[in-house]
């Protein structure tokens, strides 16, 4: 038998109260005098054996009663068949609900979202629960534990309506933990509801392991039920914000749009129609989609006296109607700033002039600080960090780290000296020069994305004239970009947060390389520059389910539709005062990698995991709580103690009455 | 209170014999006013008191015979043993019943009858003489404040010395609480109404040792020896009541049996409505039946 709250059984000490109080009571008798002995030696003897039993049997159902007392305050849990029986549902169940954008998706041939389908089954199971159990709700977008009244009601809540968050199921199982543990919950049950999306689950996520072993350390037995739809989904294409940037060509201001598009089937060349929608003036544009995903630039041209204003590209219906729709909101011309982290200032040279920023028409090269000064210099407004020196530590490495999760670049070139430090995953290796008359060349990058993609005219980078004479091999990353002939890597990239690190193998300056001739190292940078842009509309373009808490107690009003709009779960253009937000929902949403449902119960460990199409056996019902026998037990033991102290109910009058009568 | 109860004589149900004229039956036929029967003559009888009208009526002799009166001869017994010492929750029975001894003396002498005391147990025990001398209640008092109770009951022993010892019929009134062995108790009142006594059997008893209520663990000394016991009296107050009823009421049919008046006084009932109820149910008695 185990308790939920053990530390109550330090309480067992006081079953012996009724027994030292009993011997307290009998030293505390008192003197009388007494001229009829011979009647009470007479009915001392005949009804010792007889009172004793009764005496004992008192002390014995007072000693139960408080030994009952502490084990009902203790809360037991009984195994087995006593468990089953005494204790046939759960105390609480949590109904833990993933109702990102991804459940909205319709599964191949049927009618109704995945939300729709979990909620209808999860009313349906709870309804055997409604009067015995609790039912809470933890849904991903508020992600706060809601106590609701009964199933039927689950389906009518706003909490369970679409929303545009993504869902963390390791957070709103922490959530659910922290439920149990607050309200000292019984045995429970955790239902999940879920597409199994990768995103959400975070199956690499260190959570996990916390997370098993916390619950596995409660008292109480907690059981979880997985209703997995990772099945097959109707077609469907979504599109997000890449990039957004505002600049004045020909005195002309125009907004440089680009979106990601995807799309579940692999099928033939599409065109999509796509309405861009700009400070409430609407166009049809159509995209040639060939292949999976696009990105698609649009440029917009706004209003010269515009200084700020909302817009968004929508998609036509589709499998899921919730990744249909990117919000945006721009204000005066875009300008980006790199920092240059270097001691040496002959490739420092060529960095600060390709990363140099346009103020009021002139170019101002990137400044450079040490790596000591990178510990403390300001780089709020930068959106490109160059960092040519050791790789960061401690302090420094946590503020470039951060720099990068807010949506800034980060490009790390070698040092001339070996560094044996690592950063993200990256650490530098071996130098290496090429033979006489030798030059290492690049014979592969990426020219569909990232900084060494096609131009806008769809002209290639000439990253194949680059030589090299030194390069300095490196490990980690994500993704290769660029690579050289002998297959080492050129430029790798890993995306943290909403931003990137970049690697790259070699230097501008002549004993390393003809990248300082610019013709590829300055779109390189630039583009980082762009991309790393992104931070600075941080304040303005947030992903759902991330506004901090001090905005969170604002009252936002929505801009791009006439019915409110909750922000904290709905994706949309919000006002509060002069300040204006784009909130769409989480890229990675639009990753539809799903996990198998093994995989999924397999981050549980030993914990009782089932999918919910397993029949609930026996076995799943043990360790019930038992408080209402160990309460029934305690009533019984005291009628039991007062029956035996009750008054004989016989007439029988004293003597005196005798007299009278 | 003795001014009040001398309203009513002290009566014997019982004709007693006595050394003078007094108010009581005699068990011999005398020359008093009140008429007895007739008898048919036998040679001897005293020709003074045969009936000439009847033999003139019936030419039969007869002799008239009248109720003699005499004198009563009350002896008080009173048990001094310790066990009389026991005190409730106001009067201590011993001296319950000195008062009621007291009373009685009193009642007899000032109505013309003998009173003597026989004080059984106690620090001395004594017996004093049945006298009529108004000057005897004196000494039967003093006897009285003196006693002081020790011991233990020798009562049974006492009765059957007192029941050899009274030779003529007398009033024997026993004022004790009688816890003794009930048999042997029985065997002297018995023998005590052999020997044509009129007896009269008080038992003082207290509340508390008819009720039996205590709330708490009690430990009770025996006030005529050392022993005590520790117990919960209300875990044998049902046993220890049905042994004092089962004593009580054989106690009871024993003195019904042997036409002892018996009387059971609880020491909260006044002293005065005892004596007063036993004086007048012994004249009520007499008046309707006498023996």
């Amino acid at each position: 038998m185990t308790f939920l709250q053990p530390e109550i059984l330090w309480a067992l000490p006081l079953v012996a109260l009724p027994v030292i109080i009993h011997l307290l009571n009998r030293l505390r008798h008192r003197p009388r005098a007494w001229a009829a002995m011979q009647f009470l030696r007479a009915a001392n003897r005949s009804s010792t054996s007889h009172a004793k039993i009764k005496q004992w049997l008192i002390l014995l159902f007072r000693t139960l009663a408080v030994l009952a007392l502490v084990l009902f305050v203790a809360r037991p849990l009984a195994g087995g068949w006593i468990g089953w029986a005494l204790s046939p549902a759960p105390d609480a169940i949590l109904i833990v609900l993933d109702r990102s954008p991804s459940m909205e998706s319709k599964t191949v041939g049927g009618s109704a979202t995945k939300r729709e389908l979990a909620l209808a089954r999860l009313s349906e199971a709870a309804r055997q629960f409604g009067e015995s159990s609790h039912l809470i709700l933890i849904e991903n977008a508020l992600r706060e534990p809601q106590q609701i009244a009964g199933a039927s009601a689950l389906a009518g809540l706003s909490t369970t309506r679409p929303s545009d968050a993504a869902a963390d199921l390791p957070a709103m199982l922490q959530t659910a933990f922290q439920w149990l543990v607050d309200n000292q919950a019984g045995a429970s049950e955790i239902w999940i509801a879920s597409d199994l999306q990768g995103s959400n689950w975070l199956p690499n996520d260190e959570r996990w392991q916390s997370l098993v072993a916390q619950f596995e350390a409660l008292p109480q037995p907690v059981r979880f039920r997985l209703l997995a739809f990772n099945e097959a989904e109707e077609a469907n294409a979504s599109i997000s914000l890449n990039e957004l940037a505002r600049q004045t060509r020909s005195n002309r201001p125009e907004l440089d749009l680009s979106f990601d598009i995807r799309r579940s089937d692999s099928g033939e060349e599409t065109v999509i129609p796509i309405a861009v929608n700009v400070d409430g003036g609407g166009s049809q544009v159509e995209a040639t989609l060939d292949g999976q995903s696009l990105r698609w630039r649009q440029r917009v041209g706004v209003a010269p006296e515009s200084r700020g204003g909302w817009g968004s590209a929508t998609l036509p219906d589709d499998g899921n109607s919730t990744d249909n729709t990117a919000y945006f909101v721009y204000g005066s011309d875009s300008e980006y700033s790199a920092v240059v982290v270097s001691s040496d200032d002959a490739n420092a040279r060529f960095f600060r002039f390709a990363a140099a920023s346009r103020k009021d028409g002139k170019f101002n090269p990137a400044r450079q600080v040490s790596q000591n000064e990178a510990a403390t210099t300001d780089w709020e407004t930068d959106s490109l960090i160059v960092w040519q020196a050791s790789l960061p530590k401690g302090e420094t490495a946590a503020r470039v780290r951060r720099f990068v999760e807010e949506g800034g670049s980060a490009f790390f070139f070698p040092l001339t000296a070996d560094d044996s430090g690592s950063f993200e995953g990256f650490s530098w290796g071996e130098l290496e020069a090429a033979e006489d008359d030798e030059t290492f060349t690049i014979e592969s990058w990426d020219e569909s994305e990232g900084p060494l993609s096609k131009t806008e005219e769809g002209l290639r980078l000439p990253l194949n004239e680059l030589e090299a004479i030194k390069r300095r091999s490196f490990l980690g990353g994500e993704a290769v970009l660029a690579a050289y002939e002998d297959g080492r890597t050129f430029l790798s990239r890993k995306t943290i947060g909403r931003g990137q690190i970049y690697f790259c193998g070699t230097l501008p300056s002549d004993e390393w390389s003809t990248l300082g001739d610019g013709f590829s190292l300055v779109p390189m940078l630039r583009r980082a520059m762009r991309e790393g842009g992104r931070r600075l509309n941080r304040e303005t373009m947030l992903e759902c389910g991330r506004l901090n808490a001090v905005d969170r107690a604002k009252a936002w009003t929505s801009v791009d539709s006439p019915e409110p709009k909750n922000i904290l779960s709905q994706a949309g253009v919000y006002r509060n005062g002069d300040r204006i937000i784009a909130v769409n929902r989480p890229e990675s949403e639009d990753d539809r990698t799903v996990m198998d449902a093994d995989s999924a119960t397999a981050l549980f460990g030993d914990l009782s995991m089932k999918l919910w199409e397993e029949a609930r056996s026996r076995e799943d019902r043990s360790q019930g709580e038992i408080w209402r026998l160990v309460l029934s037990a305690m009533l019984a033991f005291l009628l039991l103690e007062a029956f035996l102290i009750l008054p004989d109910s016989r007439p029988r009058g004293t003597a005196k009455e005798a007299i009278k009568s | 209170m003795v001014g009040r109860l001398m309203r009513q004589p002290l009566v014997t149900r019982l004709p007693m014999e006595g050394s003078v004229s007094g108010m009581h039956k005699s068990p011999h036929r005398g020359s008093s006013v009140e008429f007895a029967e007739y008898r048919e003559y036998v040679p001897g009888d005293d020709l003074r008191r045969l009936d000439w009208r009847v033999f003139a009526r019936s030419d039969r002799f007869y002799m008239k015979e009248f109720e003699a009166d005499t004198n009563l001869r009350c002896h008080l017994v009173l048990d001094c043993s310790a066990s009389m010492n026991f005190t409730g929750e106001n009067t201590n029975r011993l001296d319950f019943a000195k008062r009621m001894a007291a009373s009685l003396a009193y009642l007899a002498i000032q109505q013309g009858d003998a009173a003597g005391l026989n004080c059984i147990g106690g620090a001395k025990p004594f017996e004093i003489p049945a006298r009529r001398n108004p000057a005897h209640l004196q000494i039967i008092l003093d006897a009285l404040e003196a006693a002081k109770p020790k011991g233990e009951t020798k009562l049974t022993d006492i009765l059957h010395e007192l029941a050899e010892k009274i030779r003529r019929r007398a009033l024997v009134v026993v004022i004790s609480d009688f816890f003794c062995d009930i048999d042997e108790l029985l065997s002297c009142l018995q023998h005590l109404r052999f020997q044509k006594h009129d007896l009269a059997v008080f038992q003082l008893l207290d509340p508390m040792e008819l009720e039996f209520q205590f709330p708490r663990p009690v430990r009770f000394d025996d006030l005529e020896g050392p022993d005590s016991l520790v117990t919960e009296p209300a875990m044998i107050r049902d046993r220890y009541l049905e042994e004092i009823n089962g004593f009580l009421d054989r106690l009871q049919q024993g003195c019904h049996e042997f036409a002892a008046d018996y009387r059971r006084v609880t020491l909260d009932q006044d002293l005065e409505k005892v004596l007063s109820d036993f004086l007048t149910e012994r004249a009520k008695a007499m008046s309707v039946s006498p023996v």
